[in-house]
């Protein structure tokens, strides 16, 4: 259907006269036919014109204001209209899209958009499915899906105010990544909430789910390990002092697995002496952090989920489930702050590490992993990293080399340093209200979104714009509320006869 | 309420006789160290026996210490385990019921699509005992799944939890890719879980549960026999378990880097090693590794050393070699060690794809070095290349 002509502009604005009785809206997507090609384009702006001067259209109006409110234009239709501001999205044919070069002819009619015209948009190799393609408010049944390995290696970040779908479009992650193979999820999740709206997903025995909270039948105790600790788990966790941060390093070389302990325990490094207070802060520190205690016959009581006797292999349990191509959800809801850094960092740490030994060949084959970070600015944020690199500001710089990516949502993007916003290559952009966190995020983005701001911050629930290098122009779209009824998976054949 | 837990005790596990008879000892040594304690009832979880049909020797073994304890009065519950289930129900752990010298506690049955375990109660003490089969592969996790959790938990009174599996949240390290269930898969409310399986001295609290592995009655292998060195079962008292070791013999173990040593400077090490340890009636374990400078591991006068140790008395000597291997038999692999060999090797294998003579391989290779030249510091680019030119002409003179 004819929506309207172009009748001037520029490349990047073109200006199209609305047709009167229908209604273009922001963010929607329009085809122009000229010269044998097929021009995608975006409203991104809207506007009022008329054949009437200011002067007169004031005239008219208080006259209608004031006198005879059924006082009708002639030929109002032609008189009054609506202008909107255009821009080239694409170039597109049957299998492939291009960047626009050139400008539609003169007069060219501008239609709305019909599934016919989106064929380009294929299966990538390993699909991720993101959405549906939205036009304004309107939904294609056109599923948007983008290279699931190569999105979640390079890094994604999701940015949306509250309420604007950030929780629901995860979830809707991970619920297509069960589905896959190529990669492993680890979700640090501060408001335990995946696990249980994953909970009907066919696939659910690829999830294992780890809480220090009772868990449910075949959840795991969180519990890990104080042998798995080394002192560089504590980067970006504490802001210890050069002696604190030597004395951390002489109890791991003298004691090695045991070190954690030996502090709590005051006992001595032999030939060495550290000053009372140093150890007195990093003991009080450590026992803190770690919610360990001393009793009465100097053993240590473990309270929290760092334990001396169980977790030992909790850590590699995790990284190996990850490179099985699982998924890891770790409740991090009842952690301080810095806890739930330390518990991250020393698997993100340990997973980074396990992919930096593969050879490239099993790199290939082997599934990427991706960790998600609810909340990011905690442990991607400038005031966090001015303190120091910790393991993610590492993963966002070098680990798409090893195939290890972030997944980082947050409601405040303009918190995360510039250069590691760069490099999350996929930008998922729901409703942001916040002018300043929608400059951040533009600034960064895969493709110009310079002319966007207005169309994102009118994006409604469950609306969102995702501009990625995997994508060949910034792609509206509608997040599905998924409908996930259970599974009926009830075993009836118990076999063997000795129970009986 | 007083008990003995003891798990995995594998009569009939070893194949080397005096190492059976160790095994044999440490068993017996167990029921004379609970018929000391007086306790009021012997828990067993799982791998009494090595497989689901011992060796008659290892039946009379077993009978005979079960008896011991019936004549006491003290009742014997068990589990079937990894070892010695049997799908079938064939198993002589069926025969020791039938006897009535112990008594399953993993009996239960289908309900309303569930798997609902039925409680044992020990008359003595009125303890309500279940327990739940291991079977190989970690395989029993299926019945945990389908499990009527809730029956177990809503029972009152004193409650025991027998199974043989390993947890994830207490697996040991160097077990870690052992096949393990969480323990939320264990009811709730036990006041005592009763593993076996995992053959460690482990006691651990893992969300209010408190999961007890007594270890194995005696090392099962030689690493177990490393680590471990004694065998165990646990006595629990009043809420408080403790270990039992049992020792029936001393484990000595020694451990040798033989890197870049020859097969004799090996045998040397390991004689000034063992000169000073009293070995009497001990088992002696020794694990060498690394790399020989020359000659094979069999090399190593082992009979001189095992003979020695025998003589001071040792009551069993073994060896495990797997990680000490031959430079020899390295070169032998490897016959190409250095860049340019392998280099040189490749040329004359793909020669034959050209009218080639044996100069102009040797030129070839003289080419491949003048080309992998790099640029002196300092050097200009122009230097360089006449450099590099002159030096490849050189070679066609």
């Amino acid at each position: 259907m004819g929506k309207g002509l172009i009748i001037g502009g520029e490349f990047g604005n073109i200006l199209v006269r609305e047709k009167s009785d229908v209604s273009l809206e922001l963010g929607e997507l329009l085809i122009a036919e000229s010269k044998g090609n097929k021009m995608l384009l975006q409203v991104f702006d809207l506007l009022y014109g008329s054949q009437l001067s200011q002067q007169q259209l004031e005239l008219i109006s208080g006259m209608k204001l004031e006198e005879d409110d059924s006082l009708e234009l002639m030929d109002s239709k032609l008189r009054t209209y609506v202008l909107s501001r255009l821009k080239n999205l694409a170039l597109l044919s049957k299998s492939t899209s291009s960047s626009a070069k050139t400008l539609p002819n003169f007069f060219t009619k501008v239609r709305e958009i019909v599934k016919d015209d989106v064929t380009f948009l294929t299966t990538p190799k390993n699909p991720l499915l993101l959405g549906l393609l939205r036009s304004g408010s309107k939904v294609l049944d056109v599923p948007v899906s983008i290279d699931g390995r190569l999105a979640l290696s390079h890094h994604v970040l999701i940015a949306g105010t509250t309420g604007r779908g950030k929780s629901v479009l995860m979830t809707n992650i991970l619920w297509d990544v069960l589905d896959k193979d190529f990669a492993g999820m680890l979700v640090l999740d501060p408001h335990d909430e995946y696990f249980n709206k994953l909970q009907n997903h066919p696939k659910k025995d690829k999830i294992s789910y780890y809480t220090p909270r009772s868990p449910p039948p075949g959840a795991l105790s969180l519990k890990v390990n104080l042998s798995d600790l080394t002192p560089r788990h504590f980067d970006g966790v504490v802001d210890w002092t050069d002696p604190q941060r030597q004395a951390l390093g002489a109890y791991y070389n003298a004691f090695r697995d045991g070190w954690v302990e030996a502090i709590i325990q005051e006992r001595q490094i032999p030939n060495v002496n550290f000053h009372e207070g140093t150890l007195a802060v990093v003991k009080r520190n450590l026992m803190y952090l770690l919610r360990l205690d001393v009793d009465e016959q100097k053993n240590v009581v473990c309270n929290g989920v760092f334990d001396s006797t169980a977790g030992k292999t909790t850590v590699s349990d995790i990284s190996r489930s990850l490179d099985d191509g699982k998924m890891v959800i770790i409740d991090t809801s009842s952690f301080h702050g810095n806890v739930e850094i330390l518990m991250g960092s020393l698997i993100a740490s340990e997973v980074l590490e396990r992919h930096k030994r593969y050879e490239l060949s099993d790199m290939k084959t082997k599934p990427v992993v991706s960790i998600v970070l609810e909340e990011a600015p905690r442990v991607l944020g400038k005031e966090v990293l001015e303190r120091g690199p910790n393991i993610f500001s590492t993963i966002a710089r070098e680990g798409r080399k090893f195939n290890v990516g972030l997944v980082a949502i947050t409601q405040l993007p303009s918190l995360i340093p510039r250069e590691i916003l760069a490099n999350l290559n996929t930008k998922i952009i729901l409703g942001i209200e916040l002018r300043p966190e929608r400059s951040a995020i533009i600034d960064s983005a895969a493709q110009d979104l310079s002319s966007d701001e207005r169309m994102i911050a009118s994006l409604d629930k469950g609306e969102a714009l995702v501009t990625s290098n995997f994508l060949s122009f910034a792609m509206p779209l509608k997040i599905p509320m998924k409908e996930n009824t259970p599974q009926d998976n009830v075993k009836t054949n118990f076999g063997g006869s000795f129970l009986k | 309420m007083k008990f003995a837990h003891l798990s995995d005790c594998h009569l009939g596990g070893w194949r080397e006789p005096k190492l059976r008879d160790a095994n044999t000892k440490a068993f017996v040594m167990a029921t004379d160290k609970i018929l000391k304690e007086n306790v009021d009832f012997v828990l067993i979880a799982g791998d009494l026996f090595n497989t689901a049909v011992p060796g008659i020797d290892s039946v009379r073994l077993a009978v005979e210490q079960l008896k011991r304890l019936k004549d006491n009065n003290i009742p014997v519950y068990f589990i079937a385990g990894s070892h010695d289930f049997s799908p079938s129900g064939k198993t002589m752990l069926d025969v020791l019921e039938h006897a009535g010298l112990a008594k399953n506690v993993a009996k239960g049955g289908e309900e309303n699509k569930k798997l609902r375990l039925n409680f044992t109660v020990d008359k003595k003490t009125g303890v309500k005992i279940a327990g739940m089969i291991g079977k190989k592969g970690g395989l029993e996790k299926e019945y945990y799944d389908v499990l009527d959790r809730e029956s177990l938990e809503k029972e009152s009174g004193k409650k025991i939890f027998m199974f043989h599996s390993a947890v994830s949240e207490l697996k040991p390290k160097e077990l870690e890719l052992m096949d393990a269930m969480p323990a939320s898969l264990l009811p709730k409310g036990f006041d005592y879980y009763a593993a076996g399986h995992v053959h460690v001295v482990e006691r651990g609290n893992v969300s209010g549960k408190k999961i007890v592995y007594p270890g194995p009655c005696f090392p099962n292998n030689f690493a177990e026999l490393e680590k471990l060195k004694t065998g165990s079962f646990v006595l629990f008292d009043n809420s408080e378990a403790k270990h039992v070791a049992l020792e029936p013999f001393k484990v000595h173990s020694f451990s040798l880097n033989a890197q870049d040593k020859s097969p004799s400077e090996v045998e040397k090490s390991l004689q000034e090693l063992l000169k000073n340890v009293d070995v009497k009636n001990a088992i002696v374990t020794i694990r060498v590794f690394g790399c020989l400078s020359k000659g094979k591991p069999a090399d190593v006068a082992w009979n001189d050393v095992f003979h020695s140790l025998y003589q001071r008395g040792a009551y069993h000597v073994m060896r495990n070699t797997f990680a000490l291997v031959s430079n020899e038999l390295e070169q032998v692999i490897l016959p190409h060690a250095s860049e340019g060999d392998m280099e040189t090797a490749l040329l004359y294998e793909h020669a034959g794809q050209f009218k080639l003579k044996n100069k102009d391989i040797s030129v070839a290779k003289n080419l491949m070095q003048v080309f992998s030249a790099e640029k002196l510091d300092g050097e200009k680019v122009a230097d360089f290349e006449s450099r590099v030119c002159s030096d490849a002409e050189k070679l066609f003179k």
